[in-house]
């Protein structure tokens, strides 16, 4: 469903580059509910940003069934995104000016579906989530957890193939997040979408069969149902680690040596003074 | 997208920053009304300049005159004046002769009991129907008349006095009494035997030397714009005239450094098909050299005055319009920079190019709209208050001061969206380079 090649990206900041991904090769099967974990800066959501073709990477591919992503134009990732993609957000990123069943058919106004017909999927997907009673509510009315409910009911209404999620449940307390994940496992599963998830909580990945450990740009371990997958990885990434291990070092011995050589230099400074204001005195 | 749903998001988005939108819209409306306005000034100007050249007269008449041209036109010979009628959309061209070498009294009744001054005017026998005069009574002269057949001005009766009474009972004046009754003249143009009598002074006195019967058929119609022979005037067909005056310069034995040669005139005039002709043929004939005078020319002159005067009004107005665009690009930028994370989100969820685009367009045309609705039914309002209270100022209610015709509401109306849209561009165009990687940075 969702193969990854290679993928690279490179950020310039200001005169430096600063590799956010190095080189990921990872392949998702259909259906499958995947959670891509890491710590803060990571780069797993460099990762899902660039697999949801927000991000154009450095180097690498991204095909999502079948399609190249990582080289279509603005054009053709909207309407790819129309037809193939659902998105749930960490701050849930409702229309504040819409309703809740506006805001779940907003995606399908984009395909130019008539109003009644969007309207009466998404207050049926609303209702599904247990949102009966906040139909016509605003976002500004309703609860964080009441307000991604209605974010993962958009997300899910196009029908889409693949969902991504970033951090979704990142704003909502711990029971909630319960809850929230607890939906999304069951929805995607009944409706057999691929759903790849950002989080940097381990212990929320644990729910997913499929679990994608990144670290410093790479994929550092992969699990299906706790069975590694790739250890041709790990073995890059940890020449990747002693590499950078041991430049670390060497930038260590430099910054030693330097250190050494400038006390040197004040040293015969001071020698030299001294000596200077010996003659003085004589 | 469908354009109501694209127009519903955009309506909502303007509703949502209430104040913005409506200072915004504010300044529309006092571009719109500043354009409006002064336009509607320019056109009221316009039509006074229209009512006064409709009291000039035929539209389709040249004068030619050759007088100015440094001799290089021929003289204006029958010849002449005949070719005129060879440049397309002429209907009729005739010379306009006045004698120069007499001047004519009219006499009937016994013993020229009634006399009366005559203004004669010479005229192509078969122009004059074509030439624009108007039967009043009677008929034109047609080809089996005899000669000195002629037609009269409108108040040719009471050109005559009594001889034998002495003022003011001599005359009959053409003013209607109190009951709005014409007194009755002395003279029945149309069944009295006229004649017209050529006297000089000489050593002896006053002494005639011509006097020929003329044959009154027709009565025309007062025609300002044609001049003082339709008021009290005869109009003889010009080869009758040529031939009398002619012979009275034999009677009277007056040289002139024409003789031998071809008559000419002083004056043509030449009739068009269609006001519109009237131009190409006026630069046809002046290009032979000749002089012309139109009334068309002068309008059309007139009237590129009051386009001129127009657009130095508009041009003012459009200041402040400038102004309000400016203010809508303003509003637009700030929009998109406060809904930048909308639109990465709508991005995200798949929403076209072109319907970003268009959605902040038809925000920033929407303003434009909304401003120009306002400001033009404020212009009506201004352009009543004008017109009433200006029109008492001046005393003269009757001329406008202002007018707002129909056209010039929906260019308004068009003026003000088009504004709008032209200054949502820039705005609309950065809406659409937003990236969708803006929907997740969290700030």
């Amino acid at each position: 469903m969702i193969r990854v090649e290679n993928l690279r990206k490179v950020y310039k900041v200001g005169n430096e580059k600063v590799v956010a991904l190095n080189n990921i090769s990872v392949e998702i099967q259909k259906g499958e509910f995947c959670c891509i974990v890491g710590t803060s800066g990571s780069g797993k959501s460099t990762l899902l940003n660039m697999l949801a073709g927000l991000e154009k990477p450095t180097k690498g591919k991204v095909i999502i069934n079948g399609q190249l992503v990582s080289k279509m134009t603005e054009k053709e990732l909207a309407i790819f995104r129309q037809n193939n993609i659902g998105f749930i957000f960490q701050s849930y990123n409702l229309m504040p000016t819409l309703t809740a069943v506006e805001n779940v058919a907003f995606p399908l106004v984009f395909k130019g579906i008539d109003k009644d017909v969007r309207e009466k999927k998404a207050r049926a997907i609303l209702k599904e989530m247990g949102l009966s009673s906040r139909m016509n509510h605003k976002p500004g009315e309703m609860s964080g957890g009441q307000q991604q409910r209605v974010g993962i009911a958009r997300a899910f209404v196009g029908k889409p193939k693949v969902i991504f999620a970033d951090e979704p449940t990142g704003n909502l307390d711990s029971n909630t997040t319960k809850q929230v994940m607890k939906m999304l496992l069951d929805i995607s599963e009944k409706n057999g979408i691929t759903f790849v998830m950002v989080t940097h909580d381990p212990e929320l990945a644990k729910l997913a069969r499929r679990v994608i450990t990144v670290k410093d740009g790479n994929v550092i371990s992969d699990t299906r149902d706790g069975v590694n997958l790739m250890e041709e990885d790990l073995a890059i990434a940890a020449e990747y680690e002693a590499e950078e291990k041991a430049q670390k070092s060497n930038a260590l011995d430099e910054k030693v040596r330097a250190e050494k050589n400038e006390n040197e230099k004040n040293d015969r400074i001071k020698e030299k003074t001294v000596y200077n204001n010996d003659n003085q005195r004589k | 997208m469908k354009i109501s749903d694209l127009l519903r998001l955009s309506f909502d988005n303007l509703k949502r920053r209430k104040g913005r939108t409506i200072l915004t819209v504010l300044g529309v409306i006092i571009g719109t009304c500043s354009i409006v306005m002064m336009v509607s000034i320019g056109v009221a100007l316009d039509k006074s300049f229209d009512d006064m050249m409709g009291n000039m007269g035929d539209l389709t008449l040249i004068e030619v005159y050759n007088w100015g041209s440094n001799g290089e036109a021929e003289p204006l010979t029958d010849e002449v004046v005949n070719k005129f009628m060879e440049i397309p959309g002429v209907k009729v061209s005739t010379p306009l002769y006045t004698p120069r070498h007499f001047n004519a009294t009219l006499a009937t009744g016994n013993n020229d009991k009634y006399t009366g001054w005559g203004e004669i005017r010479g005229i192509n026998k078969r122009a004059l129907e074509a030439y624009g005069y108007e039967i009043k009574e009677g008929r034109f002269p047609n080809d089996k008349d005899k000669e000195y057949t002629v037609i009269v001005g409108e108040n040719f009766a009471y050109n005559f006095q009594n001889t034998r009474k002495k003022p003011p009972h001599n005359r009959v004046d053409p003013i209607p009494d109190e009951n709005g009754v014409m007194p009755k003249p002395f003279v029945d143009p149309l069944k009295d035997t006229i004649k017209i009598q050529c006297k000089q002074w000489t050593g002896n006195g006053e002494k005639l030397f011509l006097e020929q019967e003329i044959k009154v058929v027709g009565i025309i119609k007062q025609d300002e714009s044609k001049g003082y022979e339709t008021y009290s005037g005869t109009i003889m067909d010009l080869e009758d005239l040529v031939k009398l005056e002619k012979e009275y310069m034999k009677k009277a034995d007056i040289k002139d450094n024409n003789n031998g040669k071809k008559m000419t005139y002083d004056q043509a005039i030449v009739k068009a098909k269609d006001v519109e002709d009237v131009d190409t043929i006026i630069e046809s004939i002046e290009a032979q050299g000749y002089n012309t005078w139109s009334p068309t020319s002068m309008r059309n002159e007139m009237k590129k005055q009051a386009k001129m005067i127009q657009v130095i009004l508009g041009g003012l107005g459009s200041i402040a319009m400038i102004v309000s665009a400016i203010s809508i690009a303003n509003t637009m930028t700030m929009a998109i920079y406060e809904r930048t994370k909308e639109i990465g989100v709508m991005k995200v969820l798949g929403c076209e190019l072109k319907d970003i685009k268009n959605m902040f367009l038809a925000e920033a045309a929407g303003i434009g709209l909304l401003g120009g609705i306002v400001g033009i039914i404020i212009c009506y309002g201004l352009s009543y208050l004008l017109n009433t209270i200006g029109g008492s100022l001046t005393g003269e209610p009757a001329t406008a001061i202002s007018i707002i015709p129909a056209w010039l509401a929906i260019f308004g109306l068009a003026f003000s969206t088009l504004v709008g849209i032209v200054s949502g561009y820039v705005p609309a165009v950065k809406a659409v380079k937003i990236t969708a990687l803006s929907a997740i940075r969290h700030d």
